[in-house]
Protein backbone atom coordinates (compact mmCIF):
# COMPACT_ATOMS: atom_id res chain seq x y z
CA UNK A 1 0.00 0.00 0.00
CA UNK A 2 2.58 2.42 0.68
CA UNK A 3 6.10 2.26 -0.90
CA UNK A 4 8.98 5.02 0.31
CA UNK A 5 11.96 4.26 -1.90
CA UNK A 6 15.18 6.10 -0.75
CA UNK A 7 13.88 9.14 0.61
CA UNK A 8 15.86 12.25 1.55
CA UNK A 9 14.97 15.35 3.32
CA UNK A 10 16.76 18.28 4.19
CA UNK A 11 15.91 21.81 5.52
CA UNK A 12 17.86 24.92 3.85
CA UNK A 13 20.99 24.23 6.08
CA UNK A 14 22.10 21.20 4.99
CA UNK A 15 20.97 19.28 7.58
CA UNK A 16 19.82 16.19 6.46
CA UNK A 17 16.48 15.16 8.38
CA UNK A 18 16.07 11.88 6.23
CA UNK A 19 18.86 10.10 4.33
CA UNK A 20 18.14 7.29 2.65
CA UNK A 21 14.97 5.84 3.67
CA UNK A 22 13.26 2.92 2.52
CA UNK A 23 10.02 1.09 3.81
CA UNK A 24 6.92 -1.50 2.90
CA UNK A 25 3.72 -1.15 4.36
CA UNK A 26 1.16 -4.28 3.07
CA UNK A 27 -2.41 -2.97 3.24
CA UNK A 28 -3.91 -3.92 6.53
CA UNK A 29 -0.74 -4.08 8.53
CA UNK A 30 0.24 -1.81 11.26
CA UNK A 31 3.57 -0.55 11.31
CA UNK A 32 5.02 1.39 14.23
CA UNK A 33 7.65 3.61 14.37
CA UNK A 34 9.68 4.83 16.85
CA UNK A 35 12.73 6.37 18.12
CA UNK A 36 14.62 9.52 20.03
CA UNK A 37 12.98 12.86 19.15
CA UNK A 38 14.68 14.37 15.73
CA UNK A 39 15.18 10.99 14.48
CA UNK A 40 13.06 11.90 11.60
CA UNK A 41 9.94 10.64 12.60
CA UNK A 42 7.20 12.44 11.94
CA UNK A 43 8.96 13.81 8.78
CA UNK A 44 8.49 10.92 6.95
CA UNK A 45 4.91 10.30 8.15
CA UNK A 46 4.74 13.97 6.78
CA UNK A 47 5.78 12.95 3.67
CA UNK A 48 3.58 10.28 3.07
CA UNK A 49 0.85 12.47 2.60
CA UNK A 50 2.65 15.13 0.66
CA UNK A 51 2.64 18.03 4.09
CA UNK A 52 6.13 17.65 3.61
CA UNK A 53 8.48 17.68 0.60
CA UNK A 54 11.75 15.44 -0.62
CA UNK A 55 14.40 16.18 -1.98
CA UNK A 56 15.32 12.68 -3.29
CA UNK A 57 13.26 9.78 -3.91
CA UNK A 58 9.83 8.38 -4.27
CA UNK A 59 6.92 7.44 -2.40
CA UNK A 60 3.96 5.67 -3.92
CA UNK A 61 0.27 5.17 -2.24
CA UNK A 62 -1.70 3.09 -3.82
CA UNK A 63 0.73 2.77 -6.77
CA UNK A 64 0.29 6.97 -7.11
CA UNK A 65 3.24 9.42 -6.73
CA UNK A 66 3.16 11.59 -3.80
CA UNK A 67 5.52 13.90 -5.28
CA UNK A 68 4.14 13.43 -9.37
CA UNK A 69 3.36 17.16 -10.44
CA UNK A 70 0.31 14.95 -12.15
CA UNK A 71 -0.30 13.86 -8.89
CA UNK A 72 -3.95 15.24 -7.66
CA UNK A 73 -2.59 15.90 -3.63
CA UNK A 74 -5.80 16.89 -2.42
CA UNK A 75 -7.20 14.07 -3.50
CA UNK A 76 -4.63 11.17 -2.17
CA UNK A 77 -4.55 13.25 1.12
CA UNK A 78 -8.85 12.68 1.23
CA UNK A 79 -7.59 9.26 1.39
CA UNK A 80 -5.12 8.96 4.07
CA UNK A 81 -6.36 10.10 7.67
CA UNK A 82 -3.64 11.99 10.03
CA UNK A 83 -3.68 12.43 13.82
CA UNK A 84 -1.61 14.77 15.73
CA UNK A 85 -0.14 14.71 18.91
CA UNK A 86 -1.79 18.24 19.69
CA UNK A 87 -4.96 16.67 18.64
CA UNK A 88 -5.37 20.12 15.91
CA UNK A 89 -8.98 20.02 16.19
CA UNK A 90 -10.63 23.39 15.22
CA UNK A 91 -11.72 25.23 18.30
CA UNK A 92 -14.39 27.43 16.79
CA UNK A 93 -16.50 24.50 15.44
CA UNK A 94 -18.36 21.80 17.52
CA UNK A 95 -17.53 18.38 17.87
CA UNK A 96 -19.83 17.61 15.28
CA UNK A 97 -18.56 20.15 12.84
CA UNK A 98 -15.16 19.26 13.39
CA UNK A 99 -15.53 15.70 11.66
CA UNK A 100 -18.05 17.21 9.16
CA UNK A 101 -15.78 19.67 7.40
CA UNK A 102 -13.68 17.74 5.25
CA UNK A 103 -16.32 15.32 4.18
CA UNK A 104 -19.37 18.04 3.50
CA UNK A 105 -16.19 19.98 1.16
CA UNK A 106 -14.15 17.70 0.01
CA UNK A 107 -16.10 14.57 -1.02
CA UNK A 108 -19.00 16.69 -1.04
CA UNK A 109 -21.55 14.71 0.72
CA UNK A 110 -24.60 16.16 2.27
CA UNK A 111 -24.80 17.69 5.75
CA UNK A 112 -27.54 15.35 6.75
CA UNK A 113 -25.43 12.35 5.12
CA UNK A 114 -21.77 13.56 7.13
CA UNK A 115 -23.57 14.39 10.76
CA UNK A 116 -24.91 10.70 10.52
CA UNK A 117 -21.72 10.05 9.52
CA UNK A 118 -20.26 12.03 12.20
CA UNK A 119 -22.56 10.24 14.99
CA UNK A 120 -21.48 6.95 14.02
CA UNK A 121 -17.76 7.72 14.24
CA UNK A 122 -18.17 9.41 17.74
CA UNK A 123 -20.21 5.88 18.70
CA UNK A 124 -17.16 3.98 17.49
CA UNK A 125 -14.96 6.00 19.50
CA UNK A 126 -17.34 6.06 22.57
CA UNK A 127 -17.81 10.11 23.21
CA UNK A 128 -20.90 10.25 21.11
CA UNK A 129 -23.04 12.21 23.96
CA UNK A 130 -20.06 14.71 23.17
CA UNK A 131 -21.11 15.68 19.89
CA UNK A 132 -22.57 19.32 20.53
CA UNK A 133 -19.05 20.23 22.79
CA UNK A 134 -16.39 22.46 21.42
CA UNK A 135 -13.35 21.27 21.76
CA UNK A 136 -12.18 23.48 24.27
CA UNK A 137 -14.68 21.46 26.51
CA UNK A 138 -13.36 17.97 26.36
CA UNK A 139 -10.29 16.53 28.12
CA UNK A 140 -7.46 15.61 26.47
CA UNK A 141 -8.15 11.77 25.52
CA UNK A 142 -11.42 12.79 24.41
CA UNK A 143 -10.34 15.80 22.14
CA UNK A 144 -7.40 13.29 20.47
CA UNK A 145 -10.37 10.66 20.19
CA UNK A 146 -12.51 13.30 18.48
CA UNK A 147 -9.32 13.60 16.26
CA UNK A 148 -9.60 10.14 14.58
CA UNK A 149 -13.09 10.33 14.00
CA UNK A 150 -12.17 13.40 12.46
CA UNK A 151 -9.57 11.52 10.16
CA UNK A 152 -12.07 8.00 9.70
CA UNK A 153 -14.99 10.17 8.70
CA UNK A 154 -13.21 10.46 5.09
CA UNK A 155 -13.00 6.79 5.04
CA UNK A 156 -9.65 6.93 4.43
CA UNK A 157 -7.79 3.49 3.32
CA UNK A 158 -4.38 4.83 5.81
CA UNK A 159 -4.61 6.15 8.71
CA UNK A 160 -1.17 7.77 10.32
CA UNK A 161 -0.69 8.56 13.60
CA UNK A 162 2.21 11.36 14.66
CA UNK A 163 2.61 10.78 18.53
CA UNK A 164 -1.04 10.21 19.24
CA UNK A 165 -0.84 10.04 23.09
CA UNK A 166 2.70 12.06 23.52
CA UNK A 167 0.84 15.20 25.06
CA UNK A 168 -1.46 13.19 26.84
CA UNK A 169 -2.18 12.75 30.53
CA UNK A 170 -1.07 9.27 31.53
CA UNK A 171 -4.79 8.16 32.96
CA UNK A 172 -6.09 9.24 29.43
CA UNK A 173 -3.68 7.25 27.39
CA UNK A 174 -5.05 4.19 27.11
CA UNK A 175 -8.74 5.34 25.86
CA UNK A 176 -6.91 6.24 23.16
CA UNK A 177 -4.74 3.37 22.60
CA UNK A 178 -8.31 1.54 22.90
CA UNK A 179 -9.49 2.88 19.70
CA UNK A 180 -6.48 2.61 17.63
CA UNK A 181 -5.90 -1.17 18.76
CA UNK A 182 -9.71 -1.51 17.43
CA UNK A 183 -8.48 -0.26 14.44
CA UNK A 184 -5.96 -1.71 13.91
CA UNK A 185 -8.37 -5.48 14.74
CA UNK A 186 -10.53 -4.48 12.04
CA UNK A 187 -8.00 -4.07 9.26
CA UNK A 188 -7.39 -0.31 8.50
CA UNK A 189 -3.91 -0.12 7.29
CA UNK A 190 -1.70 2.09 10.17
CA UNK A 191 1.67 3.92 10.36
CA UNK A 192 2.21 5.03 13.67
CA UNK A 193 4.86 7.15 15.53
CA UNK A 194 5.15 6.08 19.12
CA UNK A 195 7.04 5.37 22.01
CA UNK A 196 3.96 3.15 23.59
CA UNK A 197 5.74 -0.19 23.03
CA UNK A 198 2.76 -1.78 24.89
CA UNK A 199 0.36 -0.61 21.64
CA UNK A 200 3.18 -1.64 19.05
CA UNK A 201 3.31 -5.48 20.64
CA UNK A 202 -0.13 -5.66 20.97
CA UNK A 203 -0.59 -5.13 17.22
CA UNK A 204 2.55 -3.80 15.21
CA UNK A 205 3.08 -6.46 12.42
CA UNK A 206 6.46 -4.79 12.07
CA UNK A 207 8.35 -1.87 14.03
CA UNK A 208 10.60 0.53 12.55
CA UNK A 209 13.68 2.35 14.90
CA UNK A 210 15.33 5.12 13.20
CA UNK A 211 18.28 7.94 14.81
CA UNK A 212 19.49 10.77 13.16
CA UNK A 213 17.50 10.11 9.87
CA UNK A 214 17.95 6.95 9.00
CA UNK A 215 16.01 3.38 9.48
CA UNK A 216 18.61 1.02 11.55
CA UNK A 217 16.10 -1.48 12.79
CA UNK A 218 13.24 -3.10 11.06
CA UNK A 219 11.52 -6.12 12.26
CA UNK A 220 8.79 -7.80 13.21
CA UNK A 221 7.66 -7.53 17.28
CA UNK A 222 9.49 -11.06 18.15
CA UNK A 223 13.05 -10.32 16.54
CA UNK A 224 12.45 -6.18 17.90
CA UNK A 225 11.74 -6.64 21.58
CA UNK A 226 14.07 -10.04 21.54
CA UNK A 227 16.59 -9.95 19.59
CA UNK A 228 17.45 -6.14 18.17
CA UNK A 229 20.53 -6.17 16.62
CA UNK A 230 21.48 -2.50 16.57
CA UNK A 231 23.05 -0.88 19.27
CA UNK A 232 21.34 1.88 19.25
CA UNK A 233 18.01 0.49 19.54
CA UNK A 234 19.37 -1.89 22.24
CA UNK A 235 20.26 1.41 24.36
CA UNK A 236 16.88 2.61 23.36
CA UNK A 237 14.74 -0.08 24.46
CA UNK A 238 16.50 -0.46 27.52
CA UNK A 239 15.45 3.07 28.23
CA UNK A 240 12.10 2.88 27.41
CA UNK A 241 11.06 -0.56 28.43
CA UNK A 242 12.91 0.02 32.11
CA UNK B 1 -22.26 82.91 20.95
CA UNK B 2 -25.51 81.68 19.26
CA UNK B 3 -26.28 78.17 19.03
CA UNK B 4 -29.20 78.32 17.66
CA UNK B 5 -27.35 78.35 14.78
CA UNK B 6 -26.82 74.46 15.73
CA UNK B 7 -30.49 73.82 16.45
CA UNK B 8 -31.66 75.72 12.74
CA UNK B 9 -29.70 73.64 11.02
CA UNK B 10 -29.20 70.16 12.57
CA UNK B 11 -31.31 68.29 9.89
CA UNK B 12 -29.21 69.24 7.26
CA UNK B 13 -25.74 68.68 8.93
CA UNK B 14 -26.59 65.43 10.50
CA UNK B 15 -27.87 64.25 7.16
CA UNK B 16 -24.41 64.36 6.06
CA UNK B 17 -23.79 62.08 8.62
CA UNK B 18 -25.93 59.29 6.50
CA UNK B 19 -22.97 59.14 3.61
CA UNK B 20 -20.95 59.50 6.28
CA UNK B 21 -21.47 56.05 7.19
CA UNK B 22 -21.92 55.12 4.17
CA UNK B 23 -18.52 55.93 2.94
CA UNK B 24 -17.36 54.39 6.39
CA UNK B 25 -19.06 51.05 5.07
CA UNK B 26 -18.31 50.56 1.99
CA UNK B 27 -14.49 51.69 2.55
CA UNK B 28 -14.63 48.95 5.77
CA UNK B 29 -16.48 45.75 3.82
CA UNK B 30 -14.35 46.52 0.61
CA UNK B 31 -10.99 47.40 2.18
CA UNK B 32 -11.34 44.01 4.53
CA UNK B 33 -12.44 42.15 1.75
CA UNK B 34 -9.10 42.78 -0.80
CA UNK B 35 -7.30 43.74 2.54
CA UNK B 36 -7.78 39.22 3.11
CA UNK B 37 -6.57 38.87 0.05
CA UNK B 38 -3.58 40.77 0.27
CA UNK B 39 -3.19 39.32 3.33
CA UNK B 40 -3.29 36.00 1.84
CA UNK B 41 -0.54 36.58 -0.43
CA UNK B 42 1.93 38.54 2.08
CA UNK B 43 1.26 35.13 4.08
CA UNK B 44 2.19 33.51 0.81
CA UNK B 45 5.56 31.33 -0.42
CA UNK B 46 5.23 32.04 -3.70
CA UNK B 47 7.06 34.89 -4.61
CA UNK B 48 5.45 36.33 -7.63
CA UNK B 49 2.35 36.11 -5.26
CA UNK B 50 4.11 37.76 -2.04
CA UNK B 51 6.08 40.51 -3.92
CA UNK B 52 3.45 42.33 -5.75
CA UNK B 53 1.10 41.79 -2.48
CA UNK B 54 4.00 43.36 -0.35
CA UNK B 55 4.57 46.23 -3.06
CA UNK B 56 0.94 47.18 -2.95
CA UNK B 57 1.14 47.26 0.85
CA UNK B 58 4.07 49.44 1.17
CA UNK B 59 3.48 51.69 -1.43
CA UNK B 60 -0.33 52.63 -0.42
CA UNK B 61 0.68 52.54 3.11
CA UNK B 62 3.50 55.36 2.14
CA UNK B 63 1.07 58.12 0.64
CA UNK B 64 -1.40 60.34 2.27
CA UNK B 65 -4.93 59.40 1.98
CA UNK B 66 -5.69 62.52 0.79
CA UNK B 67 -3.44 61.98 -2.07
CA UNK B 68 -5.14 58.68 -3.13
CA UNK B 69 -8.26 60.54 -3.48
CA UNK B 70 -6.85 62.84 -5.83
CA UNK B 71 -5.31 60.26 -7.76
CA UNK B 72 -8.56 58.76 -8.49
CA UNK B 73 -10.51 61.71 -8.82
CA UNK B 74 -7.76 63.20 -11.82
CA UNK B 75 -6.33 60.31 -12.87
CA UNK B 76 -9.20 57.53 -13.31
CA UNK B 77 -10.53 59.34 -16.31
CA UNK B 78 -7.62 59.33 -17.94
CA UNK B 79 -7.33 55.52 -17.71
CA UNK B 80 -11.32 54.88 -17.74
CA UNK B 81 -11.55 57.64 -20.25
CA UNK B 82 -14.63 59.07 -18.28
CA UNK B 83 -14.74 60.73 -15.49
CA UNK B 84 -15.61 58.45 -12.16
CA UNK B 85 -17.69 60.98 -10.40
CA UNK B 86 -16.77 61.83 -7.43
CA UNK B 87 -18.59 59.68 -5.10
CA UNK B 88 -16.88 56.27 -6.99
CA UNK B 89 -13.33 57.50 -7.04
CA UNK B 90 -13.05 58.73 -3.17
CA UNK B 91 -14.92 54.70 -2.41
CA UNK B 92 -11.90 53.43 -4.82
CA UNK B 93 -9.23 55.62 -3.35
CA UNK B 94 -10.41 54.50 0.20
CA UNK B 95 -10.95 50.52 -0.61
CA UNK B 96 -7.75 50.71 -2.05
CA UNK B 97 -6.17 52.60 0.94
CA UNK B 98 -7.81 50.99 3.38
CA UNK B 99 -7.02 47.37 1.83
CA UNK B 100 -3.17 47.91 2.78
CA UNK B 101 -3.85 48.36 6.54
CA UNK B 102 -6.28 45.88 7.16
CA UNK B 103 -4.06 43.80 5.06
CA UNK B 104 -1.65 43.95 7.65
CA UNK B 105 -4.06 43.34 10.72
CA UNK B 106 -5.56 40.53 8.76
CA UNK B 107 -1.94 38.96 8.74
CA UNK B 108 -1.61 39.54 12.28
CA UNK B 109 -4.98 37.63 13.06
CA UNK B 110 -4.38 34.99 10.06
CA UNK B 111 -0.88 34.05 12.28
CA UNK B 112 -2.58 33.61 15.40
CA UNK B 113 -4.14 30.89 13.89
CA UNK B 114 -1.95 27.84 15.02
CA UNK B 115 0.05 26.19 12.02
CA UNK B 116 -0.97 22.37 12.84
CA UNK B 117 -4.97 23.52 12.41
CA UNK B 118 -3.77 24.41 9.15
CA UNK B 119 -1.63 21.02 8.44
CA UNK B 120 -4.93 19.12 10.10
CA UNK B 121 -7.18 20.62 7.46
CA UNK B 122 -4.48 19.72 5.10
CA UNK B 123 -4.11 16.66 5.87
CA UNK B 124 -8.08 15.92 5.73
CA UNK B 125 -7.85 17.14 1.59
CA UNK B 126 -9.15 20.35 2.29
CA UNK B 127 -7.92 22.77 -0.11
CA UNK B 128 -6.38 26.20 0.47
CA UNK B 129 -9.43 28.68 -0.16
CA UNK B 130 -11.49 26.66 1.67
CA UNK B 131 -9.23 25.92 4.93
CA UNK B 132 -9.04 29.53 4.92
CA UNK B 133 -12.82 30.00 4.86
CA UNK B 134 -13.72 27.54 7.62
CA UNK B 135 -10.81 27.24 9.92
CA UNK B 136 -8.39 30.31 9.44
CA UNK B 137 -10.42 32.89 8.94
CA UNK B 138 -12.91 32.22 11.37
CA UNK B 139 -10.46 32.70 14.08
CA UNK B 140 -8.26 35.49 12.96
CA UNK B 141 -11.38 37.62 12.69
CA UNK B 142 -12.17 37.29 16.35
CA UNK B 143 -8.35 37.98 17.08
CA UNK B 144 -8.49 40.72 15.41
CA UNK B 145 -12.05 42.14 15.89
CA UNK B 146 -10.42 45.05 18.03
CA UNK B 147 -7.81 45.86 16.12
CA UNK B 148 -10.83 45.88 13.22
CA UNK B 149 -13.08 48.34 15.53
CA UNK B 150 -9.75 50.56 16.17
CA UNK B 151 -9.38 50.90 12.43
CA UNK B 152 -12.60 51.68 11.42
CA UNK B 153 -12.74 54.33 13.51
CA UNK B 154 -10.18 56.16 11.84
CA UNK B 155 -12.17 55.27 8.41
CA UNK B 156 -15.02 57.05 10.22
CA UNK B 157 -12.90 60.11 10.82
CA UNK B 158 -11.30 59.58 7.22
CA UNK B 159 -14.28 60.47 5.73
CA UNK B 160 -14.35 63.78 6.56
CA UNK B 161 -11.33 64.13 3.77
CA UNK B 162 -13.93 63.31 0.62
CA UNK B 163 -14.49 67.19 1.24
CA UNK B 164 -11.55 67.71 -1.38
CA UNK B 165 -13.08 66.35 -4.17
CA UNK B 166 -16.52 68.00 -3.24
CA UNK B 167 -18.72 65.36 -1.56
CA UNK B 168 -21.53 66.29 1.23
CA UNK B 169 -20.72 64.46 4.18
CA UNK B 170 -21.10 65.32 7.81
CA UNK B 171 -18.23 68.03 8.17
CA UNK B 172 -18.34 69.17 4.47
CA UNK B 173 -22.12 70.11 5.82
CA UNK B 174 -21.05 71.91 8.85
CA UNK B 175 -18.67 73.52 7.09
CA UNK B 176 -21.19 74.86 4.33
CA UNK B 177 -23.07 76.21 7.41
CA UNK B 178 -20.30 78.03 8.74
CA UNK B 179 -19.60 79.65 4.89
CA UNK B 180 -23.54 80.93 5.35
CA UNK B 181 -23.70 81.28 8.60
CA UNK B 182 -20.11 82.64 9.73
CA UNK B 183 -20.35 81.20 13.50
CA UNK B 184 -17.50 78.64 13.28
CA UNK B 185 -16.96 78.41 17.33
CA UNK B 186 -20.42 77.05 17.95
CA UNK B 187 -20.16 74.77 14.25
CA UNK B 188 -16.89 72.91 14.73
CA UNK B 189 -17.39 72.73 18.59
CA UNK B 190 -20.89 71.09 17.73
CA UNK B 191 -18.99 68.80 14.76
CA UNK B 192 -16.28 67.81 17.56
CA UNK B 193 -18.88 66.46 20.19
CA UNK B 194 -20.78 64.70 17.64
CA UNK B 195 -17.22 62.83 16.31
CA UNK B 196 -16.51 62.34 19.96
CA UNK B 197 -19.45 60.82 21.00
CA UNK B 198 -19.89 58.23 18.00
CA UNK B 199 -15.87 57.21 18.41
CA UNK B 200 -16.16 57.38 21.87
CA UNK B 201 -19.17 54.42 21.23
CA UNK B 202 -17.27 52.34 18.78
CA UNK B 203 -14.06 52.40 21.11
CA UNK B 204 -16.27 50.82 23.86
CA UNK B 205 -17.64 48.47 21.74
CA UNK B 206 -14.13 47.22 20.69
CA UNK B 207 -13.22 47.09 24.91
CA UNK B 208 -16.16 45.27 25.30
CA UNK B 209 -15.33 42.45 22.27
CA UNK B 210 -11.28 42.68 23.77
CA UNK B 211 -13.15 41.84 27.37
CA UNK B 212 -15.49 39.22 26.20
CA UNK B 213 -12.73 37.50 24.56
CA UNK B 214 -10.90 37.64 27.46
CA UNK B 215 -13.40 36.37 29.26
CA UNK B 216 -13.69 33.27 27.28
CA UNK B 217 -10.28 32.15 27.21
CA UNK B 218 -10.18 32.26 30.62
Amino acid sequence: MIEIRNIGLWYRKGQKILDNVSATVGEGSTVVICGPSGSGKSSLLRCINGLETFQEGEILVNGISVQNPNTNIYRLRANIGMVFQHFELYPHMTVTENITLAPMHVLKISKTRARQKAMELLERVGIADQAAKYPGQLSGGQQQRVAIARGLAMEPALMLFDEPTSALDPEMIQEVLEVMVDLARDGMTMVVVTHEMGFAREVADEIIFMDHGRIVEKGNVQTFFNHPENERTQQFLARILR
Amino acid sequence: MDWAVITDNMGYMLGGLGLTFQMTLIALSGGMFLGCFLAMGRLSSKKWVYYPASAYVHFFRSQPLILVIFWLYFLAPVFVGRPLGAFYSTMIAFVFFEASYFSEIIRGGIQSVPKGQVMAAQATGLGFFTIQRYVVLPQALGNMAPALITRAIVIFQDTSLAYVVGLREFLRRVNLVDTREVRSVELYCFAAVVYFVICTLGSLFADHLERKREASKA
